[in-house]
């Protein structure tokens, strides 16, 4: 769950990222998060990661208060937060395989567990037969999916996703979205963020919009998937 | 921490000096000759050190005994001396074995003059060694206050000078070797900062993935450990390649020096666990401090 009271950030450039924010995600909700550039999105997400720190108001994630959270504590946060990145952010010098393996290796997992988890998470993706490859040698839309099989190896509450198909071809975005709608289905709330409103029109669920450092709008709407 | 994951950050620590050979290699490098240049300029400074020692040790303090005295007296004399806390050794050489010295050294013409002298004018004399020279001159000083002495005889300005030397050459060696350290230090921190920069995006994704501070920075601490334990064995080699050399020039070819009473330089052999050792602790030390150090920055995410 993620919960935002009267959260306002100003950075020390005086510019004000967001306005008195209130949030709440329950578990198990698919969110789409919009709004224009510099509206406060990159914001709220670094506040969810605890990249940075609210300025005035809480926020609370999975349970954990992040204004109370030591800095020493914070891995224990992000352990239970999936994030997906619109650059994928893949390790090039690890395979497929260790990509994935690794965020079970950073808590400590047993490594019969990480020998049975990582190719059931890689074949769940889609990409059992690109386990040794490289991510140079992946299109835009694998390379994603590689990032989604570590976002959800460590099976998290949470999955935030930022612009996940900012740089891939639009066919495989809805590839992408339908995955994460898998995802969720099995229980795990998901944060997307995105410019693309066509996507989100077609899956329709909770948009919430970001303009100027407030919310404009947070409501459920119907997608076009399901009219069909 | 599982013995599964503490092998995995060994492995990962070894991947990473392949994965960046380029780096590596230029870290290895900048150590090997960071370590050569301190390693030898200590050891310069180490047998400079036993040189002078080598001298100070053969400066004798003379003390010439009263004409006529009795031999318990002179027993009673050479014990006092002896008890005197910088006295180190003392000897006794009798106006005989002074008068067969001289006349041994004279050319052929001088002893036959000498022949004709029917009395022995040397006295006796007692020759000493100081265990610490800086002292010798006090030393001197209390001996001549002593019944019985004639004079005292010490090479007092040839050891102030000596400690002079000895003190100026300290503080040299000194601040070379800290220079040297300091200027190695800036040099492999600002190296391994480099090798980091170019992994901060790997830094960055352990960060968001849950890694502990710990975890990211181990594989960088063991890869400069053993970038750092191979240069110090580079080097090592290389010292005692350039050691030896010298060695045997010294002791080949410049025998002179032991004519001089000099002590003959350290040989390898004598000195090699303590350089061994001290090559390899301050390479490990290095290598993995700096690293560590550099890792810190990246890790504020």
């Amino acid at each position: 769950m993620v919960e935002f009271k009267d959260v306002s950030v100003t950075y020390s450039s005086g510019v004000d990222a967001l306005n008195r924010v209130n949030l709440k995600i329950n578990d198990g909700d698919f969110a789409f998060v919009v709004g224009p550039s510099g509206a406060g999105k990159s914001t709220l997400i670094k506040l969810v990661l605890k990249e940075i720190d609210a300025t005035a108001g809480e926020v609370i994630v999975n349970g954990f208060n992040l204004r109370k959270l030591r800095r020493r504590k914070v891995p224990a946060l992000r352990r239970t937060i999936g994030v997906v990145f619109q650059d994928f952010r893949l390790i090039p010098t690890m395979t497929v395989y260790e990509n994935v393996a690794f965020v079970l290796r950073v808590i400590d997992a047993p490594a019969k567990y990480i020998r049975s988890r990582v190719p059931y998470v890689i074949n769940l993706v889609g990409l059992a037969d690109k386990a040794k490859s490289y991510p140079t040698e992946l299109s835009g839309g694998e390379q994603q999916r590689v990032a989604l099989a570590r976002a959800l190896v460590n099976d998290p509450k949470l999955i935030i996703a930022d612009e996940p198909t900012g740089n891939i071809d639009p066919a495989l975005s809805y590839e992408i979205v339908g995955l994460l709608k898998g995802i969720n289905e099995c229980g795990t709330t998901i944060l997307m963020v995105t410019h693309e409103h066509e996507l989100v029109r077609y899956f329709g669920g909770r948009i919430i919009n970001i303009n100027k450092g407030s919310i404009a709008f947070d409501e459920v709407i119907g997608g076009e998937n399901e009219d069909k | 921490m599982k013995i599964s994951s503490i092998r995995y950050l060994v492995h990962q620590g070894f991947k990473g000096i392949w994965k960046n050979r380029m780096m590596s290699f230029a870290s290895f490098c900048i150590m090997l000759v960071s370590l050569l240049m301190v390693g030898i300029s200590l050891l310069m400074a180490i047998n400079i050190n036993r040189i002078i020692g080598g001298i100070e040790d053969k400066s004798e303090l003379v003390v010439q005994i009263k004409d006529g005295i009795s031999q318990r007296d002179i027993d009673a004399l050479k014990d006092r001396i002896s008890a005197l806390p910088n006295v180190n050794t003392i000897e006794f050489y009798s106006k005989e074995q002074a008068w067969e010295s001289m006349v041994k050294d004279m050319t052929k013409e001088e002893q036959d003059l000498f022949h004709y002298a029917d009395d022995n004018f040397l006295p006796d004399t007692f020759r000493i060694t100081v265990h610490d020279i800086k002292d010798m001159t006090l030393t001197t000083t209390q001996i001549g206050t002593f019944e019985n002495v004639e004079s005292t005889r010490s090479p007092t300005e040839f050891t102030d000078v000596l400690i002079s030397i000895r003190r100026i050459l300290g503080i040299i060696s000194g601040a070379i070797v800290i220079a040297l350290v300091l200027v190695c230090l800036i040099i492999i921190s600002n190296t391994t900062r480099a090798s980091v920069f170019a992994r901060r995006k790997e830094i960055n994704i352990m960060k968001y993935v849950g890694a502990k501070n710990s975890f990211i920075r181990i594989p960088f601490f063991i890869e400069g450990m053993v970038v750092g334990l191979l240069a110090a064995a580079g080097a090592l080699g290389l010292t005692k390649f350039a050691y030896e050399g010298v060695y045997n020039i010294f002791n080949n070819d410049f025998k002179l020096w032991s004519v001089l009473g000099i002590n003959n330089l350290y040989s390898f052999n004598d000195l090699f666990w303590q350089v061994t050792i001290a090559y390899a602790a301050a390479g490990a030390l290095i290598g993995a401090i700096g690293t560590s150090f550099s890792t810190g920055k990246h890790l504020k995410v």
